[in-house]
């Protein structure tokens, strides 16, 4: 995949601006702002937006714009952090079982299928409940969730190529299975894992968001996206600029990130696109 | 016909396979889960003697095994025990049947609204290729998918239920109880959890049929002097059918998800709410047969479409 | 799901509105009718009721359907001066003895009549260790119930017992008159979902989470009283889904409000809204026994820096006061009248006592809160002002009230968010928060001179001089700042225009007051 093609291609040129501006806003934005995220003002609590507070203020007169940037920075490491070590597990798990198949493919499978057939959301629920609130917690739900999908599509595109000419000119050469799957296997077989990277790195988002937004996530005073959204819930009538601001900024954000796997999965491989 | 006998049987062993490790990890990991059921429940005026009375009455002193067998024993009849804080001594079964339709009506209704919404986008844009048209449906695809749920459920209550007053906010009147009722108060929450599902089915449609468009059979009907209409539904439409039922069978697993957030915020009595209740008042009776009914539905869900596609296109069964 | 009243709720469920209807307007619907029979009273931001036996009832929901159904011996009147109820006159025989006289003639909702050995059954149920009452300490001074005939009651405690008269009110002490001749033999379990009482009205269905349905007991005592053949209950957990449901027109009244709406609200036609302060305390609970919160310095350091006013602008968007003390200024005759210094935002003095302290700027603490958002603000509002002006590096952690709850009983905390809601004696505050023995004494907070104070309080029965004893105690009290005082929130109720009769009491007395609702 070039450079080159990356750029004429309209979807993912657009995903990547989007993405990058995000990076920036959110890595960068704190510290151009003037506010700090918990720095309170009792007496301007609930101001509409406007210049000074493009977003607004909260119940607790912080600026909003920059508890968002600041919450974006949460929500995205918790979400990178889970669907990293998905990838981690789902990956080794797909590649061994995909390249030996037999028993442990069926295993490793059944695990799968199991993990797979409980609604996403609901999984991240019940972990919530075994294993108690919190922010280690919600990136580990949103690995559980997303296990599965990595282990499967690594597993089928293991299986494809397992007997392809540079696979098996590896293992007349003497190398050892490790090396043969991570070295050989793995870079080419990198592009839909890839693509589906950067999906799930926008749905952990979401999942982060709902699990906080109803109060069994992240818990307050942290500032993820969800948490300030379920305060901005509260006093939706009255000021529903907090809720609904946020609330754009994340569709923003996941609408880069969507644009950019769609366009990595075009370049790749125009004909994978059942978006799991 | 054997072969296509034996593949049902082997999935649907699969599902029930599956099913039964998955009652075993959520009864394991609920077991495993802080917070003894008996203090919860007793609270305060716990003492030794009225934890022991507890723990027997709920069968919570016998051996880790017996109780997972009863458990399960009691699940094939639908009885999943008493509730022990969110409804406290409540039958569960009673709360599920009591919630489970009201859940399965917002759901099927949410699918209704996105198939519906998918079809007409996606069938345009496959029908206008790289013009304005498909580039408008296909960026309204991925707003779709971009949108948190609940936040875009918040949005239709400030713009149709705040602004302009069209349909109630909260609350969610059972079908038992009036048809067009729960059509109308069902319909916001319904649409917030269709719309990211019908961004999907929408792209899925659109791919599909233009893939199947350029299919050399289209263009032998094309030789036989088919009308363009009939042949584009004809070919066209029933090739594209099976990857489209995979996916609208594949996001029931998203579908129910977003049920769950989606029934708490407008207030629909379902087994979604029901979790997220339970879930605040650790009843962890309550959490876990909830956690398999949402599993069961899964897996149901999944044999059907399997079957489906089987009857669409017998080569799979092989 | 009372199952034995199912068939009777169907039958009125064809003839009348939807009951778990609640915030449905359907277009086609009908105007709102002038005069009622059902009135729809819906019990917002909550959505459980466990259990309605009174003696079993912990939650403010269970409460509020409780006092419809059952009576007590005595009553709050309107202006709060405890009344006769099921009792037509008490007397005090002795400085010990107190001897009630019965109304003749009061029906249970069965038919059978109520008389003094009901009244013996009840508090005897509570004091009985196996039924496990949460409300048993209240009535452990009682040595001896007397029955001499159907028609009167002789309670007699070990001493006098000034807290008596308030904990035989309809409130939130569990003493509701229960009848003897089904609980014999039945069992508790039944009774919890199909409580029969003297009360005005009673139950004709439960639906776990969703509604209840009450009908007029139509033999009750009071003369024209209930109004209403037919209440619905809806359980509508979010407070601002109760807004829509009335401003929709699909309820009639509410048991609360949200906060942040009520400014908003007062100015809106289609309303009226009731609120007054509440007889509740909010308060910041330390582990008097573990660092930092066992050096009173520190302590004091806290009580300085931190500006309540603020917090009820911030965490109640201004729908409450501050508190001077953690009896209730509706309690008026006990509450401490003016702010003491300790309890006001004073940032000298303050830094002065962090001086004296064995702790410093730097000192780390987790300050533990639960609950909906409201409860959650108050913790950072506390943390975030404490950490501004002493430079503490305090911390929330938030986790869900019975965990909150059961931590602080076992002193697994060093400081959380707190507060009571509808007791209406002072003794169920100072007494059992301040006293070395009492029951919701989680600091660990011991001081024999304040023990003295409130265990003559207890002993007082001039209401005057009781309640000088309370001051004096609390001042003393204060001045160690075991908890942190910090607001009281006012009581709401939502009606719709037409609604009449419904009288806001500031515990909140939701069930009891809608017997007196004609007009919905």
């Amino acid at each position: 995949m070039k450079l080159r093609h990356f750029l004429h291609n309209r979807t993912a040129l657009a995903g990547l601006t989007i993405t990058t501006l995000f990076l920036l806003a959110v890595f960068f934005g704190p510290m151009l702002s003037k506010w700090s995220s918990n720095q309170h003002d009792f007496m301007n609590a609930l101001q509409a937006p406007s210049w000074a507070h493009p977003f607004g203020t909260d119940s607790l007169g912080r600026d909003v714009i920059t508890r968002v940037l600041e919450g974006a920075r949460i929500s995205l490491l918790i979400s990178v952090s889970g669907v990293f070590a998905a990838m981690v597990f789902g990956i080794t798990a797909g590649l061994y079982s995909g390249f030996y198949g037999g028993w442990m493919d069926v295993v490793v499978m059944r695990v799968v299928d199991l993990l797979f057939a409980f609604p996403a959301f609901v999984l991240a629920l019940f972990l919530m409940v075994a294993l108690g609130y919190g922010v280690t917690n919600v990136a580990l739900a949103i690995m559980l969730v997303y296990l599965p999908i990595f282990a499967r599509i690594t597993r089928n595109m293991t299986e494809t190529v397992r007997n392809d000419a540079y696979v098996q000119a590896a293992q007349v050469m003497g190398q050892g299975v490790p090396r043969i799957l991570f070295r050989e296997i793995l870079p080419n077989i990198s592009a839909p894992i890839l693509v589906q990277a950067t999906i799930a790195i926008a749905f952990g988002i979401v999942i982060e968001s709902g699990l906080s937004f109803i109060g069994l996530g992240v818990q307050p005073p942290t500032p993820s996206l969800g948490v300030i959204m379920a305060d901005g819930q509260e006093y939706f009538r009255r000021s529903p600029w907090v809720l609904t601001l946020t609330g754009l900024s994340v569709t923003i954000a996941l609408l880069g990130l969507n644009l950019l796997g769609d366009g990595i999965r075009d370049l790749s491989d125009p004909r994978l696109k059942v978006r799991e | 016909m054997p072969s296509s006998l034996k593949y049902f049987l082997t999935r649907l062993s699969g599902s029930l396979i599956t099913m039964l490790v998955g009652t075993i990890v959520v009864f394991l990991v609920m077991k495993a889960a802080p917070g003894d059921p008996a203090l919860i429940v007793l609270g305060d005026y716990a003492t030794d003697e009225t934890v022991a009375e507890f723990n027997r009455k709920h069968g919570l002193d016998a051996p880790l095994m017996s109780q997972y067998l009863d458990w399960l024993g009691g699940l094939i009849q639908f009885d999943f025990g008493q509730s022990l804080s969110v409804s406290s001594g409540e039958n569960i079964g009673d709360l599920l049947l009591y919630r489970l339709p009201n859940t399965i009506f917002v759901g099927v209704y949410a699918i209704l609204i996105a198939v519906t919404l998918s079809l007409v986008l996606g069938t345009l844009a496959a029908l206008n290729r790289g013009t304005s048209v498909d580039t408008s449906a296909t960026s309204l695809a991925v707003l779709g998918v971009s949108m948190p749920d609940f936040w875009f459920g918040y949005m239709l209550i400030l713009g149709l239920s705040i602004g302009l007053g069209w349909f109630p906010s909260y609350g969610f009147t059972p079908a038992s109880e009036s048809l067009a009722g729960a059509f109308y108060s069902g319909f916001l929450p319904a649409l917030a959890i269709a719309a990211p599902m019908a961004a999907v089915f929408t792209r899925t449609l659109r791919t599909a049929l233009i893939e199947n468009l350029d299919r050399e059979h289209v263009m032998v009907a094309k030789a036989m002097g088919h009308s363009g209409r009939f042949r584009f539904l004809h070919h066209v439409f029933r090739n594209s059918l099976i990857p489209y039922i995979t996916v609208v069978g594949l996001q029931i697993r998203y579908l129910l998800g977003g049920v769950v957030i989606i029934e708490r915020i407008f207030g629909i009595n379902g087994v979604g709410s029901l979790m997220v209740e339970a879930a605040f008042a650790r009843d962890f009776f309550v959490v876990q047969a909830c956690a398999v009914v949402f599993l069961g539905i899964v897996l149901a869900v999944n044999y059907v479409v399997d079957l489906i596609c089987a009857m669409l296109d017998p080569r799979r069964v092989r | 799901m009372t199952r034995s009243n199912t068939i009777s709720r169907r039958s009125l469920l064809k003839s009348g509105a939807a009951a778990t209807t609640v915030a449905m307007v359907p277009f086609w619907a009908g105007a709102a009718q002038a005069s009622c029979s059902t009135l729809r009273a819906g019990i917002t931001g909550y959505n459980v009721i466990n259990t309605l036996d009174p003696g079993q009832m912990t939650l403010i929901p269970e409460a509020y359907m409780v006092w419809g159904i059952f009576n007590c011996l005595l009553k709050f009147d309107e202006d709060m001066n405890i009344v006769p109820d099921l009792a037509e006159s008490y007397e005090s025989v002795s400085p010990t003895v107190l001897r009630f006289k019965l109304r003749e003639g009061v029906k249970f909702h069965d038919g059978e009549e109520m008389t003094s050995e009901d009244v013996k059954f009840t508090i005897e149920r509570l004091q009985d260790e196996a039924f496990g009452s949460p409300h048993r300490s209240k009535f452990s001074a009682i040595t001896e119930i007397r029955t001499p005939d159907d028609y009167t009651v002789e309670i007699e405690t070990e001493e006098p017992f000034a807290p008596m008269l308030s904990y035989l009110t309809n409130t939130r002490t569990g003493s509701q008159i229960v009848p003897k001749h089904i609980l014999e033999n039945g069992s508790n379990e039944d009774f919890a979902s199909n409580p029969i009482g003297t009360g005005p009205f009673k139950l004709v269905s439960h639906e776990p989470g969703a509604a209840l349905e009450l009908a007029a007991h139509d033999a009750y005592f009071e003369e024209g009283l209930p109004k209403v053949q037919t209440v619905e209950v809806p359980l509508i957990a979010e407070e601002s889904a109760g807004v829509t449901a009335l401003l929709g027109g699909s309820i009639d009244v509410t048991s609360t409000a949200p906060f942040a709406d009520v400014p908003q609200l007062e100015e809106d036609d289609r309303v009226q809204v009731l609120k007054q302060a509440g007889t509740s305390t909010r308060f910041v609970s330390l582990n008097n026994s573990v660092a930092p919160f066992d050096d009173v310095h520190f302590r004091r350091a806290l009580s300085y820096a931190f500006d309540r006013q603020a917090m009820v602008n911030v965490v109640l968007f201004g729908e409450g006061r501050a508190a001077n003390g953690i009896i209730p200024s509706s309690i008026s005759w006990a509450a401490t009248q003016e702010p003491p210094e300790l309890v006001t935002l004073n940032q000298e003095k303050a830094l002065a006592e962090l001086e004296k302290s064995k702790y410093g700027a730097g000192t780390e603490a987790t300050v533990l809160t639960w609950g909906s958002s409201w409860w959650k603000r108050f913790a950072e509002v506390f943390v975030l002002q404490v950490n501004q002006v002493l430079g503490v590096n305090f911390k929330v952690e938030v986790s869900d009230s019975g965990t909150v709850y059961q931590r602080m009983q076992t002193g697994d905390v060093q400081a959380s968010i707190w507060g009571w809601l509808g007791l209406v004696d002072p003794d169920e505050y100072a007494y059992e928060v301040y006293h070395t023995d009492g029951a919701r004494n989680f600091e660990n907070y011991s001081n024999p001179e304040v023990d003295k104070l409130l265990e003559a309080a207890r002993r007082e029965t001039d209401l005057e001089a009781r309640g000088a004893l309370y001051r004096e105690a609390e001042a003393l009290a204060i001045e160690d700042c075991p908890v942190l005082p910090c607001f009281e929130s006012n009581v709401h109720n939502l009606l719709a225009p037409d609604v009449e009769g419904f009288v806001q009491l500031p515990y909140s007395a939701f069930g009891a007051q809608l017997s007196a609702v004609g007009n919905c």
